[in-house]
């Protein structure tokens, strides 16, 4: 039962593709952030992704709120929220061995997760704000997942010129790059850890909050972001920031391709397969990121 | 000291092994459980306990023994200890296979191939219906053996802590500590870091391959999502957290009871039993990162053999 | 007599009334449900279901003269937890009866426990033929098999001399069996399938899956899914415009929250259910007005099939005169019975024969029965319009 392919088709895969690696982009650059600064693993990403869904459908239901003005109220909940995961827990792992990370931002989601179900219940909820697409000549451009990359596009954008631009931008890449040298000159190392939680839990809230326009919501939607993102970073190079980028972009386009030319099961596997081999052909990615 | 010990642990096997006989039918399938965590916590204990590399992917080998050990028995009529240790077997090729380049890899991205493994086991496990059935699970075919596979659990669950045992006590044992300690100084010292990881590795393998073969057959019924779960990882990992990393009891100790804490919490608090696990995770890797023996170790001076 | 002697005698029957009381005590049914994890919503509805018709019964006296108790473990949707809460019902609470668990993966398990000790039980909600024709002797099936699941849209299609079928099924259980089956039958209807695909659980995006199907241009689409799957292919296949002339789902499709989600979007596409509160059988509207009251909120099929397996065990029951399994396991094999939630008749595996499911298709918000015909409340609304035109 095999459908023949057109290149029609192929582009329209593309399209899905690039639309959904923006948004992979910039919840990974989150996750990178909080790595590539702090060195830890943070499990709890994808449950962040959620509670920031989560803010902008009750925003919207119970204010009637555009959703989409609801992002930066979501990103500065979730900063909030991952100043303070910081400052209570997660600083006390951040010269840890991997393994202390690991754990303790596994044991911070499934907390996460279980109040999530406890508050808000299982039961899925939907943003029912735009729904359609808009097509141009053979390929239709969902409404919703082009808003979404457009807003994401601009906060990735947003975060690089941040990065590159500000005096606390450079202070970031500083300590990402060196935390001793930093230190030498005159960074409050502890300060940049706290607000770098603060940004990647922002970024991962925007996804989020994006998310709730397109997908379903519900407590365990998170958990396969998390891998995602790790795949994305792995792929671009750890604590190489453009590298998320094109990271996610792949990764995007390397899901919907293997699902129009195998399967749809299949491109689960293909997606994983993708990062052990990265893994072990280019550790450091493929733009290159740091060994250590 | 070391007789009351050797007696204490001589009557506790013994009323293991007769318990059979007086408990009921969900006492045995419970112990059976906790002579399960007991192995795969030793297990883990003994690649990332001892070298210090971090497998976060360590129920691969069980869901892959557990897959092995089920066609077998159902597709090759294997009788179920053989195919048990068809099981191990699987697991062993596995990591043979992973070993080789992942154990190149340094730290964080050690532990995240061995999740990306993991990942990829499962969907292809999914993907290769004719051969595991896929999304359907795989079913056994009925036979009541929840005795016989209780023993040889328990078999197995000693057999880990003995070989954890003589491992420590063993100059291969002193090598992978050394590499645990400081990698660079123990390949300067002239020690083939990579062939005893490797070694590491393979041993680590094959207690969570038998393990997941005599699940399967106890349990009836595999799939995919069940067999391969990232709780059942972390769950390993806390476990030897808890007792004590690199330690030989500490994993015995850690299983047994947080295995005993889960079925505690779980029963009274089903709704929030996750929310509750998590903080005792957050907890033990906070407040005891050396775990409860290795406290005592340092306190009490106790030989590194415990 | 003497005061003395008159209280010792009247302590002595009230003694004796009293251990009479305690050794008819009450009758303990014991099952394990999901109450948390992936069927958590879904296994609180059965309970709700249980929990209801044990009520009823005790209302009317009880059973066999004896009170019915309800002991209920959460299996968090995992079946190797259901495997050890069943051996601790049965050998260590010794509860008296045994009642199926939510799911067949979860029931597949744990039929193992009930096989081993002998233990009639009776599974409501487990649709997956396989289970019950592997020689078990002491389970017992309540809904229609998950094979049958896509037949009313599939026959609908048939008789409009619709040709092509795409088929498309979450990679489970429960989804495979549901895609097999549809193949089968339109095979069987001189259909052709152009394209079949399964996907994983819990995908999201559909639209490389759709950009196919498209490619293919069924006819009917048959989505062998649960709920988060059904929403979201729904609502990419009006993004990218594919618009076959029928559009069916399996689970999910009936919950009210499926119209919640996609508001008008839901209009035109078919469901199957098991059950419907406006079906025509005894007792049907007294059960929905009284789960209504009970708990608030109007009961969708898993509440009414977990209130109909508990029904049929208590009649078989009734029936033997006694709980012992063998005499129950008679009674339930020959016994035909109609009841709220449809009808029963098992073959000697206990596959249910006799029970029918039927399809429906939402009409302005409202889902209205199309198929079979003798319980069709309305006509099907055909062809389905292209989205651009709705």
């Amino acid at each position: 039962m095999n459908v023949v392919i057109t290149p029609t088709m192929v582009a329209q895969v593309v399209v899905s593709g690039i639309l959904a690696g923006g948004l992979y982009a910039m919840v990974a650059l989150g996750l990178a952030l909080i790595f590539g600064v702090m060195r830890v693993i943070n499990i709890a990403h994808g449950p962040l992704l959620m509670l920031g869904a989560y803010t902008t459908y009750f925003l919207y239901a119970g204010l009637g709120l555009n959703p989409f003005l609801t992002v930066p109220i979501s990103m500065l909940v979730l900063f909030a929220v991952g100043l303070l995961l910081q400052r209570a827990l997660v600083f006390r792992v951040v010269d840890a061995p991997e393994l202390s990370s690991l754990l303790l931002t596994f044991g911070v989601s499934i907390a996460i997760v279980n109040l999530a179900q406890l508050a808000f219940t299982s039961d899925l909820r939907a943003v029912e704000y735009i729904t359609g697409s808009w097509v141009i000549g053979q390929l239709a451009f969902s409404k919703s997942r082009v808003i979404a990359f457009a807003f994401a596009g601009a906060l990735t954008a947003l975060a690089f010129l941040f990065l590159q631009k500000t005096r606390l931008g450079k202070a970031i890449r500083a300590t990402s790059q060196s935390r001793e040298v930093a230190m030498v000159c005159g960074i409050d190392v502890r300060r940049i850890h706290l607000l770098t939680f603060g940004f990647g839990s922002a970024l991962a809230a925007a996804g989020g909050a994006l998310l709730a326009v397109i997908v379903a919501i519900q407590p365990e939607m998170g958990q396969v972001w998390t891998f995602k993102s790790f795949l994305v970073i792995v792929l671009g190079g750890a604590g190489n920031y453009p590298g998320a980028l094109l990271g996610g972009m792949l990764l995007g386009l390397v899901e919907q391709l293997a699902s129009l030319f195998l399967t749809t099961q299949l491109s689960e596997v293909v997606a994983y397969v993708l990062l052990v081999v990265v893994l072990l052909v280019r550790p450091t990615g493929l733009l290159g990121g740091r060994q250590t | 000291m070391r007789r009351a010990f050797l007696a204490a642990l001589a009557a506790a096997v013994a009323a293991f092994a007769i318990y059979p006989e007086f408990g009921t039918g969900y006492g045995v399938r419970s112990i059976l459980q906790v002579f399960m965590w007991i192995a795969l916590a030793g297990s883990w204990n003994l690649v990332s306990g001892l070298t210090g590399y971090v497998s976060f992917g360590h129920v691969a080998f069980f869901g892959a023994g557990a897959y092995a050990g089920g066609i077998l028995i159902t597709q090759h009529g294997w009788p179920w200890p053989v195919a048990s240790l068809g099981g191990g077997a699987a697991a062993l090729v596995l990591a043979a296979v992973i070993g080789g380049p992942c154990l190149r890899l340094k730290g964080p991205y050690f532990a995240i191939a061995m999740l990306g493994l993991n990942e990829v086991l499962r969907a292809l496990v999914s993907y290769f219906e004719g051969l595991t059935g896929g999304g359907n699970g795989l079913s056994l075919p009925t036979l009541d053996a929840s005795v016989p596979i209780y023993y040889v659990m328990g078999l197995l669950a000693m057999a880990v802590t003995a070989g954890t045992y003589l491992i420590i006590t063993s100059r291969f044992g002193l090598r992978l500590m050394t590499i645990r300690e400081d990698e660079l100084a123990a390949e300067a010292m002239g020690i083939d870091t990579f062939r005893h990881k490797m070694y590491a590795l393979l041993l680590s393998a094959v207690g969570p391959g038998i393990a997941g073969a005599l699940t399967a057959r106890d349990q009836g019924y595999i799939e995919p999502i069940s067999v391969f779960p990232l709780a059942t990882t972390i769950t390993m990992i806390v476990m030897v957290l808890f007792g004590g990393k690199g330690t030989v009891w500490g994993p015995v100790l850690g299983a047994v009871v947080l295995f005993v804490a889960q079925e505690l919490v779980w029963a009274r608090y089903p709704y929030v039993h996750p929310l509750l696990f998590g903080a005792i995770i957050v907890a033990v890797v906070l407040a005891m990162p050396r775990g409860v023996l290795g406290l005592l170790q340092i306190k009490y001076h106790l030989p590194r053999t415990i | 007599m003497t005061r003395k002697a008159l209280g010792a005698l009247v302590a002595a029957a009230v003694l004796a009334t009293g251990l009479a009381a305690d050794a008819q005590g009450p009758i303990r049914i014991g099952g394990s449900l999901s109450l948390t994890g992936t069927y958590a919503k879904l296994g609180t509805y059965q309970n709700e279901g249980y929990k209801l018709c044990l009520k009823h019964v005790n209302d009317k006296g009880g059973l066999l003269g004896r009170k019915l108790d309800l002991v209920v473990y959460d299996d968090q949707s995992m079946p190797a937890t259901g495997v050890r809460l069943y051996e601790k019902l049965i050998t260590e609470d010794k509860v008296d009866a045994v009642i199926g668990p939510y799911s067949s993966p979860i029931t597949e398990a744990v039929a193992n426990v009930t096989e081993k000790y002998k233990k009639v039980m009776v599974t409501p909600l487990a649709a997956t033929t396989s289970i019950f024709k592997k020689g078990r002797k002491h389970i017992f099936m309540v809904i229609s098999p998950a094979e049958v699941y896509l037949e009313g849209l599939i026959d609908t299609a048939a008789r409009r001399g619709l040709k092509t079928v795409a088929i498309v099924n979450e990679d489970t259980l429960f989804s495979k069996a549901a895609a097999a089956g549809a193949v089968d039958i339109a095979k069987k209807k001189g259909m052709q399938v152009v394209f079949q695909e399964a996907y994983p659980k819990g995908n999201t995006d559909f639209s490389a899956l759709l950009t196919k199907v498209r490619a293919a241009n069924p006819d009917v689409i048959a989505a062998a899914t649960y709920f988060d799957d059904a929403v979201a292919l729904t609502r990419q296949m009006r993004e990218l415009n594919v618009n076959p002339k029928l559009y069916g789902v399996t689970v999910g499709g009936d919950l009210p929250e499926f119209y919640d989600l996609l508001k008008h979007n839901a209009d035109y596409i078919y469901g199957a259910t098991q059950w419907e509160p406006t079906l025509p059988y005894p007792g049907n509207k007294e059960f929905f007005e009284a789960y209504k009251k009970e708990f608030n909120r109007d009961p969708v099929y898993h509440s009414a099939a977990g209130y109909a397996g508990c029904v049929i065990y208590t009649e078989a029951v009734k029936r033997a005169g006694t709980l012992d399994s063998d005499k129950v396991r008679e009674q339930l094999l020959k016994m035909e019975l109609r009841t709220a939630f449809g009808d029963y008749k098992v073959d000697q595996d206990g596959f249910q024969l006799a029970h029918k499911m039927v399809t429906f298709q939402w009409q302005d918000g409202k889902k209205v029965t199309v198929w079979p015909d003798d319980l069709a409340q309305a006509k099907v609304r055909f062809p389905t319009p292209p989205w651009n035109q709705r």
